[in-house]
């Protein structure tokens, strides 16, 4: 597993002096995120990615984008426990947030085959567990949607050109994941503290900071600096009334059952509720939950409850939620939409 | 492996039902009343959105009065501004002009689960809440908005048929 990631491990961003890459690039060190040596990352593909991520031709109905669950403002997370799909069918899980998303090794809560973005993006566009943007079986509209579209015609032709400009879901899902390659967040108050600058946190977030790698014990799974260790965990005992078995119901071991992935935690204060079934409702509550494998937040007392919350929130970039490269793009093949 | 896959498709397909619907499904027995201020709901005549800005003046939707809207396909909707969720292609939009007398909140209440802007003065207003209607009536979808006296644009979008069901009412 780890030999086929590292040999598909290249430079992320080789769309020469794009910002994203010059904040990659930081004193922190954050190693280079893996992009496949089938996808290398260009401007134009970037540039059709973001374009198809805010398109809900990509649905079966034309009511739902990427977008739709991914919102910029809430660090392409969405605020409710769990979102519908677009013919309306219920959602299964709490929509994650798509910051740095670039650097995890197995994407979504409890399924560790997902190793690529290119992978991951054909699950809402033709899944059916649950039924999110409802092109299963119906995956030729997209050629036909997006071919009767001269500017699309140009934009698939130009980022792919070695596969002729091809419109089909292979491609759209190469295009969504160079752009989502680009979704880079390392600016916030606490990436600006470690980095020298004392002013940046406050004094109850700096104690936060403390607590959060000390007693508190939440650093050993929260590890790194995207704060996740990208294993599977289990909070609470495994019941069979929960409807949701975690990674049990990839791996079919009742050892499994229950165990969820680690959520990185960067712009957490954004992306409530929490949990893989949005069942904590606040940090407080989600922290709360962690009795069984943090014993020490039973004995927090409220002040440093507060500390911990206010370390979390130091965890938000606010030039990420509204920096226009992620922005719906307004403009296409040099004309306004 | 291969049937028990297939298996677990057909079932996670049958356990979740869609909870889209334009109208109430027959069977259902409502478990709350009609708030009074909802209470044109079911009683709907229809009327045509605008296209774009110059249609406005004919497409004048009542405070307190329920609408079956007549859209228009996306591709030919000249939005005021550009909505969050401005729809694919296949999708249906259209806008239309409220007029608000008194200042307040008012809510917008559709049969279904498309994006909502209220415009005053050319920006979207946020809006301060969000919901699902009373159990059983049909509204998939509220949302409130403070607005000002005054005449404002309201832009529907993303929607996936081309008639929706429409109420704007004076939240008491
Ligand atoms: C109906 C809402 C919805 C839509 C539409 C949607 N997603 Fe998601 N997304 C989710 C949910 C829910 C999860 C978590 C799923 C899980 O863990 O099983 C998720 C997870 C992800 C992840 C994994 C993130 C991580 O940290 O592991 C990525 C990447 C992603 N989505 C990208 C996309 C892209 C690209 C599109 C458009 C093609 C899209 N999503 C459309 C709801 C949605
Ligand atoms: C044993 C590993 C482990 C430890 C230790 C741990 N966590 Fe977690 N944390 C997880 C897992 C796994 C989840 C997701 C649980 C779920 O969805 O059911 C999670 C979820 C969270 C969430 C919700 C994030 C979201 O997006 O839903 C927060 C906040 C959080 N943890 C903070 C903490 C804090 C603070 C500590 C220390 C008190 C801590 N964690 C200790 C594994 C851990």
């Amino acid at each position: 597993m780890v030999g086929r990631l590292m040999g598909l491990t290249l430079l992320v961003f080789g769309c020469g002096g794009r910002p994203p890459a010059a904040r990659a690039a930081d004193p922190l060190r954050i190693a280079a995120a893996p992009v496949p040596a089938d996808n290398p990352t260009t401007d134009s593909k970037v540039e059709l990615g973001r374009r198809l991520f805010y398109d809900a031709d990509l649905s079966i109905n034309g009511t739902m984008s990427c977008a739709t669950c991914h919102g910029q403002r809430r660090a392409f997370a969405h605020g409710t426990r769990t979102h519908p799909g677009a013919l309306g069918h219920a959602g299964r899980r709490n929509v994650l947030s798509l910051a740095n998303v670039a650097w995890s090794r197995t994407l979504t809560w409890a399924d560790p085959r997902v190793t690529t973005l290119e992978r991951q993006a054909t699950i809402p566009i033709t899944g059916v567990e649950p039924i999110e943007m409802g092109l299963g079986g119906a995956e030729h509209v997209i050629a036909e949607r997006l071919g009767a579209d001269a500017c699309y015609r140009q934009m698939f032709a130009a980022a792919f050109p070695e596969e002729g400009g091809t419109i089909a879901l292979a491609t759209v899902a190469k295009a969504l994941a160079a752009f989502q390659r680009t979704m880079v967040s390392v600016e916030s108050p606490w990436d600006r503290y470690r980095r020298g600058d004392t002013t940046a946190m406050t004094a109850e977030a700096r104690r936060g900071a403390e607590l959060f790698a000390g007693t508190a014990e939440c650093a050993g799974c929260h590890a790194g600096p995207f704060l996740s260790d990208g294993s599977f965990h289990r909070l609470e005992p495994d019941s069979a009334r929960r409807p949701d078995r975690g990674l049990a119901e990839i791996t079919g071991n009742a050892l499994d059952a229950g165990r969820f992935r680690t959520p990185p935690l960067r712009h957490v204060a954004l992306t409530g509720p929490y949990f893989h079934d949005g069942s904590a409702p606040t940090l407080v509550d989600a922290i709360g939950r962690h009795r069984a494998v943090a014993p020490a937040v039973d004995r927090l007392t409220s002040a440093e409850m507060g500390e911990l919350v206010a370390f979390l929130t130091a965890l938000t970039d606010s030039a990420f939620v509204t920096d226009p490269r992620y922005q719906m793009p307004r403009r296409f093949c040099g004309r306004a939409r | 492996m291969r049937a028990a896959c297939y298996l677990v498709v057909v079932l996670g397909s049958l356990l979740s039902r869609p909870t889209a619907a334009q109208t109430a499904p027959p069977d259902c027995r409502p478990a709350e009343p009609m708030p009074p201020e909802l209470g044109a709901w079911p009683d709907r005549a229809p009327l045509a959105a605008a296209a774009d800005r110059a249609m406005l003046g004919g497409a004048v939707l009542p405070v307190g009065r329920a609408v079956d809207a007549s859209l228009h396909r996306t591709p030919d909707v000249n939005f005021v501004s550009l909505p969050e969720q401005p729809g694919g292609s296949v999708s249906f939009g259209g806008m239309f002009t409220v007029e608000v007398v008194e200042a307040g909140s008012y809510r917008v209440a559709i049969g279904s689960a498309a994006w909502i802007d209220v415009l005053v003065d050319g920006a979207a207003v946020l809006s301060t809440a969000h919901g699902r209607g009373p159990g059983c009536s049909g509204i998939r979808k509220m949302v409130t908005f403070p607005l000002p006296a005054g005449r404002h644009v309201l832009q529907l979008s993303a929607n996936a048929e081309r008639t929706l069901p429409l109420l704007v009412a004076r939240v008491p």
